[in-house]
């Protein structure tokens, strides 16, 4: 980068890039000596290393996250309206297919005969509705694709395919997308778990700080005693997590007139990273016509928060588990050796 | 220690039943826990789940199948009445209402569909919860794969899910870390084996061999204290290391295989691989084409799982209900076995994939001069 700026100045720079040669190996020798030049140079080599520095801590990771999905939304967005989805023209030619159909039908019988009527209509719209559900298993769900994919719900999409969600309610359709879909995710998943351990550890020791801090409040202390580490109990992050669930529960269940075992379920398997994709708010069709798609967004919010979440609960349990498991371990090593010493008293007083 | 043992061993014949009974259940612990008891644990949850699914999902009823029915027939008496009133003779009045009366019952059935009706109007839902989808589905909540393409629609059902999920995917996570360690461990011992041919006493000391003389070369193209430090330690790490080791390698007949770094190259060759013969294998099968087998088989791998294509999607729509069973089984193989695949690569990589990273890091150090 450096070296390339320094050959398009032309001439002029090439003594000063002689004499950094120079310095640089005798800076590096010698450890000493700096000109003007060299630290005007150093400070912007400072000023990336300490834009690299920023991009690798939590603010900068959740950007790039952020960044990242915005990218991958306009992409599908502009991949997938190219064309629109020949599913739909297929549908109305279909539709009028069987009005005709129905026309001959009531030809046929005219009005005479309503049983035989009624019995050859029922058949027809049977076969209708039968070459329906083939092309709602095709992808046609009644929407143009402008409708589709808007910005709000490609954003959705992209997310639900860097976190590995999947929720499937709105897939790529043209081989492009998939192409590009396949593409995204090798790039967005290792993105992801960056921001996942990040974001975890971030908020583990945000969270150890509260409590900590709540702890020593509430319990009386010592003076002489010294501060100790306090182990965050895996119940508390059991709490939050539950609490975000139930706020989540609630939340979804008054906007889109979901029973509440509904929202809940859709939150577990959001969190878990399941995603069904049976409920996805803002994704039935009325809300589409409407418009309102910042249900999506609030959606969007409360995804990446909630997997921030469950990363630092991961992140606290994981202490908490490990030393459990030690004395598990202890205490089974224990029990085992005591019950083998009553074994071989029992044995013995047997024999004897 | 080793007195104890001898205790024991001379007490085994006169030991009490119970000692007998209490070694037996220990030793099937510690058998449950180890690898092949892991994955009996793992196939045994999901089978556990997929009678549980069906007896709560195939016991209730469809709820879809006589509203449709009830609708399909109240659009038939519309047809009726619309005939009757403006009779058969303006043929255009009579399609354009018609065609809005087939609009109405087709947005009726598009939400239908999406509720999860399948043109089946029989009442039997267990074909969708066979024991094979069941099988499926439990597989691919454990697995946060999550398909989307059967789902649950009972209360309990969903209920059922949430704790299965919480108690599940912990434990397929531990079936991945400990079949990933072991394949890790045996496709070392198998590399090192067949390809390094550390094995054999002839080639290994050929290799030390050659590996000393290039050396020796470096030694005397750079001279002593020509070699700039930084090459030494980050282009050359293995040929100062590596002496030793050759020495030792053509002293000591046998080898460790698990100090055998396998390039990451190979990792990600059989990671494609697995992708590829899949993709042509369900394109054979499902004929789908080889993009879309591709695309299948990376969205469940990376457990995204749009579950727009899902195998058996064809016998669905044909209406032929007996092959499908096997495509699920075939499926569900396809998934666990590949995703042991991929902990496995991911184990072999991350050494390599760390010892490359500090390179580059030092690298790059020296390259912007920080001397720190």
């Amino acid at each position: 980068m450096r070296e390339t700026t320094a050959m398009h100045n032309g001439a002029s720079w090439a003594r000063t890039m002689e004499r950094e040669r120079y310095y640089r190996s005798s800076v590096r020798s010698r450890g000493s000596s700096s000109t003007s030049d060299i630290a005007a140079r150093q400070k912007i080599i400072d000023c990336c290393r300490k834009l690299v520095a920023f991009m690798c801590t939590q603010v900068g990771v959740g950007g790039l996250v952020v960044g990242y999905t915005v990218v991958g939304a306009f992409t599908f967005q502009y991949i997938e309206t190219i064309e629109e989805n020949p599913a739909l023209e297929k549908v109305n030619r279909t539709r009028s297919r069987y009005a005709y159909i129905l026309w001959e039908i009531a030809n046929e019988q005219n009005v005479f005969n309503e049983t035989a009527f009624k019995q050859n209509v029922s058949g027809a719209l049977k076969r209708y509705q039968d070459e329906m559900v083939v092309f709602m298993k095709k992808g046609y769900d009644g929407r143009t694709v402008q409708d589709m994919w808007s910005i709000p719900a490609a954003l959705m999409f992209s997310l639900s395919i860097i976190t590995m969600i999947g929720y499937g309610n709105m897939v790529p359709r043209t081989p492009w997308g998939k192409g590009v879909t396949v593409l995204y995710a090798v790039f967005g998943i290792p993105l992801y778990i960056l921001y996942f351990m990040n974001m975890g550890e971030v908020l583990a020791g945000t969270f150890r700080w509260i409590y900590t801090w709540l702890y020593e409040c509430s319990t009386e202390r010592d003076e002489d005693e010294p501060p100790r580490r306090v182990i965050v109990p895996s119940s508390a992050s059991l709490w939050v997590i539950g609490g975000y669930i139930a706020t989540g529960a609630i939340m979804f269940a008054q906007w889109e007139q979901w029973s509440y075992l509904d929202s809940t379920y859709f939150c577990v398997t959001s969190l878990c990273k399941i995603g069904l994709g049976d409920f996805v708010p803002g994704a039935n069709i009325n809300d589409f016509k409407v418009g309102s798609q910042t249900k999506l967004v609030v959606n969007f919010v409360y995804m990446l928060v909630g997997l921030g979440l469950v990363a630092m609960c991961y992140n606290l349990m994981r202490e908490e588990i490990k030393i459990k498991v030690k004395e598990m371990k202890e205490d089974m090593g224990q029990c085992l050796e005591d019950t083998k010493m009553r074994f071989i008293s029992c044995a013995n007083k047997c024999r004897s | 220690m080793e007195r104890q043992r001898s205790l024991r061993r001379r007490r085994r014949a006169e030991r009490p039943l119970a000692q007998k009974i209490k070694d037996c259940i220990r030793n099937f612990i510690a058998f449950m826990f180890s690898n092949v008891g892991i994955i009996g644990l793992v196939v045994g949850y999901a089978i556990a789940g997929a009678f549980i699914f069906m007896e709560i999902e195939g016991s209730a009823e469809k709820p879809h199948t006589t509203n449709i029915a009830k609708n399909r027939e109240q659009t038939a008496a519309s047809f009726w009445n619309l005939t009757y009133t403006t009779n058969v003779l303006d043929k255009e009045t009579w399609m354009r209402n018609v065609s809005q009366i087939l609009l109405d019952y087709q947005s009726f059935a598009v939400d239908a569909i999406r509720d999860g009706y399948d043109g089946t109007d029989d009442t039997d839902y267990s074909k969708q919860w066979s024991f094979s989808g069941a099988f499926l589905y439990s597989l691919t909540v454990i697995t946060t794969i999550g398909y989307g393409n059967i789902v649950p629609r009972t209360a309990w059902g969903k209920v059922a899910t949430i704790v299965y999920a919480i108690i599940g995917m912990p434990l397929f996570l531990l079936y991945l870390s400990n079949i990933g360690d072991i394949m890790a461990r045996s496709f070392k011992w198998i590399y090192a084996t067949c390809y390094l041919c550390k094995g054999c006493p002839g080639v290994s000391r050929r290799r030390a061999e050659r590996r000393r003389r290039r050396a020796e070369e470096i030694e005397m193209e750079y001279g002593l204290g020509g070699v700039p430090d930084w090459q030494l330690s980050d282009e050359h790490p293995v040929s100062d290391g590596s002496d030793d080791d050759a020495v030792t390698d053509i002293s000591e007949e046998s080898f460790d295989a698990q100090t055998i770094t396998v390039p990451v190259t190979i990792c990600l060759t059989m990671m494609v691989g697995y992708i590829v013969g899949g993709a042509m294998l369900f394109a054979k099968y499902e004929s789908w084409d080889l993009l879309n087998g591709s695309y299948f088989c990376f969205i469940s791998l990376s457990t995204i799982g749009f579950g727009d294509l899902v195998p058996g999607d064809k016998i669905y729509s044909s209406g032929e209900g007996f092959d499908i069973e096997l495509s699920f089984i075939f499926c569900s193989m396809y998934l666990m076995l590949g995703m042991a695949l991929i902990a496995m690569c991911f184990n072999l990589m991350q050494e390599e994939v760390i010892h490359k990273f500090r390179t580059t890091v030092s690298t790059l150090k020296y390259i912007c001069r920080c001397n720190r």
